[in-house]
């Protein structure tokens, strides 16, 4: 097409004007104003609030001639936040992660359907079982809010070398509950404290696979039973294996390099702290 | 196959970044990722043809990058220096029309390759919808060059958008009828190429076969 565009263009450059013409324009901002109030008035594209966040506070504030209705209204979520949102590649991995959640909510929805058709089969043939799944469809937790935030802790705990270093040691179907670290169900009810707790424990069990750094694993271990009795809830919530870096210093320090990375990125405690005041786990 | 027309695109570097990019194809964690990703924008930025394949070169980093370490780090870039550029964009149209054109070429590009859960990226929405209501703005449709910028990328993604956003769809075309309609000074080429996107919409974005002869028969020529 363009081929064709060229020859064209040279014939039709010959009858150029200057441009100076604005009157048509006049016209279709009136049509405009009268099929929506809020369209944009003049076409005029500047950018929107959450591209000026990203500036220095003064042109956020000066934002004057704008309409306001000239937000982006798919991305209520980055605007309502914090302006650590606003940039297109944050944009767009917390866009994937909701995404990705809701997927996760349709399969493990599908999945709690499948159990219980097979414990009401059971039941009809053996009259007793354990039923305490069968209510897990209405204990679900369906708070959007709830789920991001699980997913990213879950996320960075998934996000290190111990975890891929496990799932290739450990089969999925090797691994045993109590010994093995077994990722929370984010679709559980739990409260606030629990959850975070659960996350800490499963955090701590991952690192027993952490790169070995000379003195081998076992010391590592020996640390995650010291850690299981103390109040771990003590400890800050994303570095819950300070106390180990005594003992092993070179895969802490990447451990908490990666951490520190990914606080720049945006951190689960920061959401925590702007998200505290909704939890319903909390009250 | 795919990479013949990648190694084809990647020649027109020099033979250092040639070799950064391959290897960004193929090890992306083993370099700079967000040189890369400069690098890649600025030849956009620079060279019509590539800015208008670019998002495919983008496209096989990021799925090479997920599968390799699950990364997002070229993303990450690649989108924030995006922003960059759209933030300064009607300077960059000041200062050269070509530089703009190929930003707008390369924005609906990679809006056109990188998808999440193969669904468009929300972020990138409005901004696309941004540049090209500007390529419809009185000014802009005196230029030939952004007329036909505006045209192409309508072709290849106004669908998608639409989907996305019908509203916005319908202030662009708003404005594309006014154009094509009242302003005065534009070229008949400017006019013919509003005249078919306008019918191409309308048909669904496609064009009836009697339209795609009274547009393309020419060519015989």
């Amino acid at each position: 097409m363009s081929d064709w565009t060229r020859s064209k263009r040279r014939d039709a450059h010959s009858s150029e004007y200057d441009r100076r013409s604005t009157g048509p324009s006049r016209w279709s901002h009136c049509r405009k104003r009268g099929i929506d109030g809020s369209l944009r008035a003049n076409g005029e594209s500047d950018g929107s609030d959450w591209e000026k966040r990203g500036h220095t506070d003064g042109s956020y504030r000066h934002s004057d001639n704008r309409p306001s209705s000239f937000t982006t209204p798919e991305s209520a979520g980055p605007v309502s936040r914090c302006s650590r949102q606003a940039d297109w590649g944050s944009q767009v991995e917390d866009d994937e992660m909701r995404r990705g959640v809701h997927r996760d909510m349709q399969r493990y929805r599908r999945r709690i359907l499948g159990a219980e058709v097979t414990q009401r089969e059971r039941k009809t043939s053996s009259g007793s079982s354990g039923s305490c799944d069968s209510r897990e469809g209405e204990n679900m937790e369906t708070d959007e809010a709830v789920l991001l935030r699980r997913q990213k802790q879950i996320n960075y705990g998934k996000n290190t070398l111990a975890y891929d270093r496990y799932i290739k040691e450990v089969p999925k179907h090797m691994r045993q509950p109590g010994v093995h670290p077994k990722t929370p169900n984010k679709f559980r009810k739990y409260s606030r404290r629990s959850w975070d707790q659960q996350i800490k424990l499963w955090k701590v069990k991952l690192h027993a696979w952490d790169p070995p750094a000379e003195e081998g694993q076992d010391k590592v271990l020996d640390n995650i039973e010291e850690l299981d009795l103390d109040d771990v809830m003590d400890i800050e919530l994303d570095f819950p294996t300070l106390s180990e870096s005594q003992n092993v210093p070179a895969s802490q320090t990447t451990h908490s390099l990666l951490l520190e990375d990914e606080d720049c990125s945006g951190t689960p405690v920061k959401i925590q702290k702007t998200e505290t005041t909704t939890e319903p786990g909390m009250v | 196959m795919e990479n013949s027309t990648e190694d084809s695109r990647i020649q027109s570097f020099d033979l250092g970044t040639q070799l950064l990019l391959k290897t960004a194809l193929k090890d992306p964690g083993s370099v700079n990722l967000e040189t890369v990703s400069n690098i890649i924008v600025d030849q956009s930025l620079k060279d019509q043809v590539f800015s208008k394949e670019a998002g495919r070169i983008c496209y096989t980093i990021v799925q090479a990058e997920v599968k390799q370490n699950n990364g997002n780090v070229f993303r990450r870039n690649l989108l924030n220096r995006l922003q960059q550029e759209f933030k300064d964009r009607e300077e960059t149209r000041r200062r050269s029309l070509q530089e703009w054109v190929c930003y707008v070429t390369f924005i609906c590009n990679v809006f056109d390759y990188l998808k999440v859960n193969n669904m468009p990226m929300v972020a990138l929405v409005h901004p696309v919808y941004d540049c090209l209501m500007r390529l419809a703005q009185p000014d802009a449709l005196m230029n030939e060059e952004e007329v036909d910028c505006l045209v192409l990328q309508l072709h290849r993604i106004g669908e998608q958008l639409e989907k996305v956003n019908v509203q916005r769809m319908d202030e662009l075309f708003f404005l594309l009828r006014d154009g094509f309609l009242l302003q005065e000074g534009l070229t008949s080429m400017a006019r013919l190429l509003l005249l078919e996107i306008l019918e191409f919409r309308a048909g669904g974005w496609m064009l009836s076969s009697t339209a795609h002869k009274y547009y393309y028969s020419e060519i015989a020529d």
